[in-house]
């Protein structure tokens, strides 16, 4: 009974969002209440488990037996190894400090609070459900579970267009990644006979490279999806029009993460020979294409929640590129420090946006800095973790990529120190333009700190965003197995880095000066448009692509709707039916003697069929 | 061939129950004038759900009994709410006077299956049969004001004693050629490897008599033809008590013709004889197989131009026969009894609720055309939604039982067809399954229709709910959910 309390994992959230939905739908401080509660209970149990206060595995419970002979039966059953329960961690920290903080940021705002927190509930149900799972199956459930999850709380504010929209661009795009990730799931099932991460490791050798290249890249294109890479990152940036708590928690710190974390997963169970050639420069290849254009993107972006969503973008690019080269402990211990620290980037943009009633334009900020200490403080703790100034904890997991990709392929190194360069030049743009300077607009003269549910989460995240990278810290909490953090050495990566930071935190002075500016200098011309418009690739797939899909489809079905189904199915099969109806109530007159008639005939029918028929015993 | 079946007294305790219940409601009808009719029924509903409860527990009986008796209960409770009815067409006035017999003959009859469903030889499914047929005739036609429920009451008696007709001579001819009454693997098994070849003849012929007796209750084809006119004519609860009671009797009936066979199939051992036993028993399957795809075109085709709800149950109920029939084809299969038997429950709890609908509709509107049911979903939106739930259930939409039940006949299809190795031989029927499967979307969902897609007229009040009307459809959609959602859940196709 005792080993089966891992199951609380799931359990609890879902059974909070069935309440919370079901019941609470009129008492929004119950469901908050009961929703951090949950969160609450997952983080202690997930403490027990990491301390050692608890142990023992849980049950497997088969779901959909299959009795076919080397087919694998659909199982449920939990993964406790280090891997996945510091990654719990991060997912329950995180989560309860999100839910802690929407306390004060949903505060005043009038949709329905129960709905926001049944939805926090279920997204901790799904992403638990992917980190936890022990087989490809059950991610996939976790998998499109989140993607419901952030449909629902992307669209909270259902009112407004643009987040509907948002939702159903997020919801669509992801539908085109987990395609390949269901052919992909089918394809391991086929060529590994099993879907258990515990049983993939064998048999890697006998498998012939391409296929092994065409189950990695189908999987891969789940973690194009979830984790927002090109081509499929469109949806990312206008996810945005969620509550930010919703951003913080789950399009910045943990469920874009996913993708990351199940290519790591993937890479631990199948092996690293797994991995061919070309599936790790495919993979490499989009994380950095990614990291570039995102962060190219991400100059000239003016909304403070869009600068942060691309930053995010670009950041997993970077992960995914220490994936694809083979550095899959480079990749979690990023994805660690980034889920803190971006969070945090977060939290505090949205702390902003709230005291400067609703605004995201950091042209309409500035001069916040003295008017919100404590918030400026933390944010500037957390862009410094980004940038990766020596010290805090983004340094030391973006110099262990760098090392990755200087020992396996410098092309991705010097990449990765662009982009690098361009992140700290995009951030100090962020952080003189908003706290520098006086204030543009009136929102923001007023702005003051948030309360304690707003500080107090935003603090801890702060402290984390500084000391995560530590050895100390990062030894025990790194989600991967056997994680030692070995420091940075004075060498190339380092003075690359430094050399990326220097030029970037110069150019944005240079530029934007002390915040005095009204407007930015670099707009106005071709290339600054460009990139406003995302590189035009959002217009190529509504125009283009979607356009003319929308165009065919609408007229093959408006033909094979009026031809085929109404002419040919619909009405002939009626005609049809019809007339085999009206022979029949023609039988069915009424009267006494033909249906007696009917009778006999019918007997002698029978008797027919089993008598005259009847073979000679 | 000596007979040594022996029936204990005390096998028969529920069908003595039930018996003396009824004769206890006749009585008090006599001799206590104050008393309430109608509260009969719900003496009457009570005493049947216990002997249900008490069936389900005993070593005697099978499920088929289990059904009759949950059937009459829910008839009996249909008839409580129906009593307004009842008296215009008993009495022509408010009075209950000469009503009782409605309540105390469905227990009579229902005391008929349960005896059935234990009969070992063909006496005793011959008297118990008789004794639901004989209770069902005058319940056809309790109606006596009502032209149609008397011209139902007609037809049914002399089609039914027809049909009397052709068991009692099957009966003759299996006694002719076997010897005994008996129905057992032991007669199968002796008539195919003992007895002279010309006597194989005679005891099929023998059977096929049977099996039309049998069809009758069951209501397939080419039996099926009194149906449609009876459903319509009888009061509503008899036409439920005909659909689902009287139909498990049919089912019990062929259960105890057929098994036999599988059994006899299923116990042999080497190779040549199970080839030999198969060739003698591939004639019931294909005669089978050939009526299944027969009853199921009638029963669904015909149903689609129906405007009455009742008529429409009625073909309905042809059309379901015909799905139940396919887990008889799937001969060599031990468990089609219980398969059967889970078929029948999901078409007991959705053909129930929509003979309650039915009544309920007819008691308030005065019609029991399907047009009578417009705009339920505006005026009653819960009624509405849990007619709903019965009417997609016998359609077989997913998450309702009826899907399952569905699934579960195409299942047995298939398997019959790996298991006679004759795939082409009964495509046909798998294809006319499909069709049928699909042709019931189309006439079960004119009711759905009708509520949600259709205006109010002015005059239109909406229905007062009667509480134990609303009880039994509320209870029937949520077990019909819920048995249909968890095998989902489990895994447990």
């Amino acid at each position: 009974m005792i080993q089966n309390l891992p199951w609380l994992f799931l359990l609890l959230p879902l059974a909070v969002a069935a309440i919370d939905w079901l019941f609470f739908k009129k008492c929004a401080c119950c469901a908050a209440a009961l929703s951090i509660l949950s969160a609450l209970g997952t983080f202690g149990l997930c403490i027990a488990y990491l301390t050692g206060l608890c142990t023992g595995t849980p049950d497997v419970y088969t779901w959909m037996p299959i009795a076919t002979e080397g087919m694998p039966s659909l199982s449920l059953g939990l993964l406790m190894d280090p891997l996945a329960m510091r990654m719990m961690l991060v997912v329950t920290g995180i989560g309860l400090l999100v839910h802690i903080f929407s306390l004060g940021y949903m505060k005043g705002d009038t949709s329905n609070h129960s709905r926001y927190f049944a939805g926090l509930s279920i997204f901790m149900f799904s992403m638990t459900m992917i980190v936890l799972a022990d087989n490809l199956a059950m991610t996939f459930i976790g998998w499109e579970m989140v993607g419901f999850s952030s449909y629902l709380l992307i669209g909270h504010w259902f009112n407004k267009e643009s987040a509907a929209d948002a939702a159903k661009k997020a919801f669509i795009t992801n539908r085109v990644g987990d395609f390949g990730f269901l052919i992909g799931i089918l394809l391991t099932m086929g060529v590994f006979g099993t879907l258990s991460f515990s049983e993939m490791g064998t048999g890697t050798e006998a498998i012939p490279t391409a296929v092994l290249t065409a189950t990695v890249l189908c999987l891969f294109c789940g973690a194009i999806g979830k984790s927002a890479q090109f081509p499929l990152h469109v949806w990312l940036p206008d996810a945005m029009e969620g509550p930010t708590p919703v951003s913080a928690l789950i399009h910045a710190a943990t469920m874009v993460a996913a993708g990351v974390y199940m290519m790591v997963r993937l890479q631990v169970s199948m092996g690293e020979g797994a991995f061919t050639e070309t599936a790790c420069l495919v993979i490499a290849g989009v994380g950095a294409i990614t990291a570039v254009l995102a962060a190219l993107m991400a100059v000239q972006q003016d909304d403070i929640k869009r600068v942060l969503a691309y930053s995010t973008l670009s950041q997993l690019g970077y992960m995914i590129m220490a994936v694809g080269l083979l550095a899959g402990e480079a990749a979690m211990f990023h994805l660690y420090t980034h889920a803190w620290f971006k969070a945090l980037l977060f939290l505090g943009a949205g702390a902003i946006i709230v005291r400067c009633h609703h605004e995201q334009d950091i042209w309409k900020m500035g001069g916040l800095g003295n008017r919100m200490p404590i918030t400026t403080v933390c944010f500037l703790m957390g862009t410094f973790a980004l940038i990766a100034i020596p010290g805090f904890s983004g340094f030391f997991s973006k110099e262990l990529i760098l090392d990755a990709a200087l020992e396996k392929c410098p092309f991705f190194f010097w990449v990765g120190a662009g982009v690098a360069a361009l992140t700290t030049f995009y951030m100090a743009r962020l952080c003189i333009i908003t706290f520098c300077g006086s204030a543009r607009a009136h929102g923001a003269e007023h702005a003051k700190d948030g309360g304690f549910t707003m500080s107090m989460p935003l603090l801890l995240l702060a402290v984390m965003a500084v000391i995560s990278g530590f050895g100390f810290v990062a030894d025990y909490l790194v989600p991967f197995e056997g994680f030692h953090a070995h420091g940075f050495e004075l060498g190339l990566p380092f003075y690359v880095s430094m050399g990326a930071l220097v030029v970037g935190l110069l150019l944005a002075f240079v530029i934007y000066g002390c915040g005095k500016r009204s407007k930015d200098p670099l707009s106005g011309n071709f290339i600054s448009k460009s990139l406003r418009e995302r590189l035009y690739i959002d217009k190529f797939y509504d125009k283009g692509i979607i356009g003319i899909l929308q165009e065919c489809g609408a007229r093959t079905i408006e033909f094979a709707d009026s031809a085929i189904i109404r002419g040919l199915f619909a009405q002939g099969a009626a005609w049809f039916t019809g007339k085999i109806g009206m022979l029949l109530s023609w039988i069915q007159g009424g009267s006494l003697r033909a249906y007696s008639l009917i009778i006999g005939i019918g007997v002698i029918f029978v008797i027919f069929l089993l008598a005259y028929t009847f073979p000679s015993l | 061939m000596e007979t040594s079946i022996i029936y204990n007294w005390s096998q028969f305790t529920a069908e003595f129950t039930l018996v003396g219940l009824a004769s206890i409601i006749l009585m008090a009808d006599c001799f206590l004038k104050k008393m309430p009719k109608s509260y009969y029924a719900l003496l009457g509903a009570a005493g049947a759900i216990v002997a249900a409860c008490f069936m389900h527990n005993d070593e005697y009986h099978n499920q088929f009994s289990v059904i009759a008796a949950v059937a009459t209960g829910l008839t009996l409770l249909l008839a409580y709410d129906y009593r307004k009815v009842t008296c215009e067409a008993v009495s022509g006035t408010d009075s209950e006077e000469g009503s009782s017999e409605l309540y105390a003959l469905p227990l009579i009859a229902c005391a008929g299956i349960c005896a059935l469903t234990q009969a070992k030889d063909i006496i005793m499914l011959f008297v118990s049969l008789e004794v639901v047929t004989l209770s069902s005739y005058v319940l056809a036609g309790y109606f006596r004001r009502n032209q149609g429920s008397i011209e139902a009451g007609v037809k049914y008696l002399i089609l039914g004693a027809m049909s009397t007709g052709l068991l009692v001579f099957g009966a003759a001819w299996y006694y002719g050629t076997t010897g005994t009454f008996e129905l057992s693997a032991q007669v199968v098994q002796l008539m195919f490897f003992v007895a002279e070849p010309a006597m194989g003849v005679g005891f099929f012929l023998g059977l096929g008599l049977l099996l039309c007796g049998a069809l009758f209750k069951a209501g397939s084809a080419p039996m099926h033809i009194w149906i449609p006119d009876v459903y319509q004519g009888a009061p509503t609860p008899v036409s439920a008590f005909l659909a689902v009671a009287s139909k498990a009797a049919g089912f019990a009936v062929l259960c105890l013709l057929i098994l036999p066979f599988t059994a006899v199939l299923t116990a042999q051992s080497d190779i040549a004889t199970v080839e030999y036993v198969q060739s003698c028993t591939l004639t019931i399957v294909q005669c089978l197989a050939v009526l299944t795809g027969i009853t199921l075109l009638i029963g669904n085709l015909g149903a689609i131009g129906q405007t009455n709800a009742k008529r429409l149950l009625g073909y309905s109920s042809i059309g379901q026969a015909g799905f139940i029939m396919v887990f008889l084809v799937n001969m060599t299969d031990t468990e089609s009894q219980l398969h059967i038997a889970n078929y029948l429950t999901a078409y007991m709890l959705a053909t129930m609720a929509a003979f309650y609908a039915i009544a309920m509709v007819r008691t308030q509107r005065g019609s029991e055309e399907i047009s009578a049911f417009r705009a339920l979903g505006k005026t009653n939106p819960t009624t509405a939604f849990l007619i709903t739930v019965a009417f997609a259930s016998l359609a077989g939409v997913p998450l309702t039982y009826g899907f399952i039940a569905k699934f579960e006949s195409f299942c047995a299809i298939i398997a019959a067809m790996q298991s006679w190795g004759m795939l082409l031989w009964l495509t046909p029927l798998l294809v006319i399954m499909i069709l049928c499967a699909t042709a019931g979307f189309y006439y079960y969902f004119k009711v759905i229709r009708e509520m949600y897609w259709e205006k109010p007229q002015p005059t239109d009040a909406p229905l007062q709910v009667p509480v134990v009307t609303a009880g039994v459809l509320a209870g029937c959609a949520i077990l019909l959910v819920v048995l249909g959602t968890w095998p989902l859940l489990t895994g447990n196709l």
